[in-house]
């Protein structure tokens, strides 16, 4: 963690990067954003708007293990002119390899136009721009645009900062939990409840544009898969009948929903279309055959069977052709996730006298690595960005948080949340 | 003390209990239900041994002592065959959410089908997994583990 007295010190600011980041990170600048309206008063004035967007950006930033925000600092305010023509020379001499430059402007119908440039300073070149019409209420939104269009330009990979996150937030004692479905966006704003917490719901897994989410409810007495629409608030079951229904997870164009579904003793993994429909059976195994992740690109599904004994992970072809085990560490592989960059597979991993840890492996098994060292983490999901998981780790009363680390392993971060909270579902990027 | 009652109980039942296959129809109608079904279920309790079986990690499979109580438990669940019984499978906290789910599941599977087995009609019979959501005991110690894992059979009216 950078102590907040380093910003202030721009030109030395590198020296106050911790260890471990200074090889890889990046200084990146964030003077305040500007405006070129006269109206300069009030709390919601496009000028008061441009200076928490951009302390949202630095904030956003600054999660990154990839760049080192400083500013934004008032004396660094500069015309709106400057926006598209910055001092290079003046970010460069500061240490800076990146500096953000934006305008925040009023429009005549009330709504406002947000801009944002990232220029290389040692290239004196543009990088990456965006740019957004917003109601005055949804500037954050444009702001963690800016964040992303900034990480994206310094490290290749997508910004991951207008996401969302659901999960399940918990509440009273440890053997009868009110359990609710709950959403926020993925800096803890936005709070809101999907479900009432009059049933136990499990699993939340939000449709790629986070419009709808699959989960797993209580409500007619035994486990069963429901979709709620966020919007609207409208829930039904994805499935008419059948057995128990659990482990929901929509396919990359969110067209189609693989999950678990019980017939007897014997548990398989199915796929159905998201609107309903008949489901379609892709495992046959006798053993229980659950948790599917779809790859990137729909074409392969992962998941986990104990059909050899304990449980594994399996990958197999979208129509459940070719299903072959891949891992062989030993001890019990759990709740695989497919990166969004198809590069690796997350999963929990429960070794003998030593817990339950998340880890990643490449699709046909090898390079795997541990990433935490936990006694009870599960539940990995992966960031936009492809370069973080966030996960859920019981702590030593039972009580769940949710908790973020990143594939370069270190210290697994708390994420805050208003209630205990368990099995988060963190989406791609929105747009 | 109590134990040993119960245990008279058992043995009582056991020597006057057919085997599965050769059971005869029950002579007598059984009795409307006229008693509440709180009643009822301290009785089964008390005849049964336990409505509670328990298992080994990660597994499924009936060990003898729960062969045992399931056995006393379909000689009095056949003596009342108009309840209605839902069998409860459990798992424990160390297990992943899905899979508990799933093992939950199978347990209650297994007992409903060892019920089934031992001459108890299968439209008598539901089964349903909490996973690992309802525990009857906190904690992640060895002893407290094992206590979750468990089939709880509940007569419902």
């Amino acid at each position: 963690m950078i102590a907040r007295p380093a910003f202030l010190l721009l030109g030395i600011a590198c020296l106050f990067a911790p260890a471990s980041a200074q090889e890889r990170a990046a200084v990146i600048a964030i003077p305040p954003l500007t405006t070129p309206d006269e109206k300069d008063s009030g709390a919601d004035s496009p000028r008061a708007i441009a200076w928490q967007a951009s302390q949202l950006i630095a904030s956003d930033l600054r999660t990154t293990a990839e760049l080192v925000p400083v500013g934004p600092d008032q004396k660094d305010y500069y015309s709106y002119p400057e926006v598209t023509a910055p001092t290079f020379s003046r970010w460069r001499a500061k240490g800076a390899k990146f500096v953000l430059t934006g305008f925040v402007r009023s429009r005549p119908d009330g709504r406002l136009t947000v801009g944002c440039y990232v220029y290389d300073t040692l290239k004196g070149a543009e990088v990456g721009r965006t740019g957004f019409v917003v109601a005055p209420g949804d500037w954050r939104r444009a702001a963690h645009k800016c964040s992303g269009i900034a990480y994206s330009a310094a490290t290749g990979a997508p910004g991951g900062f207008d996401t969302r996150i659901a999960y399940v937030a918990e509440s009273g004692p440890a053997n009868n939990r009110v359990k609710r479905i709950a959403v926020m966006d993925s800096d803890g704003n936005n709070q809101s409840f999907v479900t009432a917490g009059d049933t136990i719901v499990l699993t939340p897994r939000l449709s790629p544009k986070a419009e709808t989410l699959a989960f797993v409810s209580f409500v007619e007495s035994q486990a069963q898969v429901r979709i709620a629409n966020l919007a609207s608030g409208d829930q039904h079951p994805l499935i008419q009948n059948g057995g128990m229904s659990f482990a929901p997870r929509f396919s990359p164009d969110g067209k189609r929903i693989a999950f678990s579904m019980q017939a007897g003793a014997n548990i398989d993994v199915y796929v159905a279309d998201s609107n309903g429909g008949t489901p379609q059976r892709l495992t046959a195994s006798p053993g229980v055959d659950t948790d599917p992740s779809f790859a990137p690109d729909g074409s392969r599904i992962a998941f986990e069977s104990d059909r050899s004994g304990t449980q594994q992970l399996y990958v197999m072809n979208a129509d459940g052709s070719g299903q072959r085990r891949i891992s062989f560490g030993g001890g019990w592989y759990a709740a695989p996730v497919w990166s969004p960059d198809g590069e690796w597979i997350a999963f929990a991993r429960r070794i003998p006298g030593a817990g339950a840890r998340i880890g990643i492996m490449k699709p046909d098994g090898s390079g795997e690595k541990l990433l935490t060292d936990g006694s009870l983490d599960e539940g990995p999901s992966w960031a936009a960005s492809g370069r973080e998981l966030l996960f859920q780790r019981a702590g030593p009363d039972g009580r769940p948080a949710l908790y973020k680390v990143t594939l370069a392993g270190g210290e697994a971060r708390r994420v805050a949340t208003p209630q205990d909270a368990s099995d988060p579902d963190w989406s791609g990027a929105l747009d | 003390m109590r134990r040993a009652i119960l245990v008279v109980v058992l043995v009582g039942s056991a020597a006057s209990a057919q085997l599965p296959g050769l059971r005869k129809r029950e002579q007598v109608p059984p009795a409307p239900i006229a008693v509440g079904i709180d009643a009822l279920r301290g009785e089964f309790v008390a005849q049964s041994g336990s409505a509670i079986v328990y298992f080994g990690g990660d597994s499924s499979v009936l060990t003898p002592p729960a062969r045992a109580t399931l056995a006393a438990q379909a000689r009095w669940l056949m003596r009342h065959p108009d309840l209605v019984v839902r069998i409860e499978g459990h798992a424990d906290p160390s297990d992943t959410r899905d899979h508990a789910l799933a093992v939950g599941a199978r347990r209650a599977e297994e007992v409903r089908d060892y019920l089934v087995l031992l001459g108890v009609p299968a439209a008598q019979l539901t089964t349903l997994s909490w996973g690992k959501e309802r525990p009857a005991v906190m904690g992640t110690a060895p002893e407290a583990l094992a206590l979750n894992r468990r089939a709880v059979t509940i007569l419902v009216r």
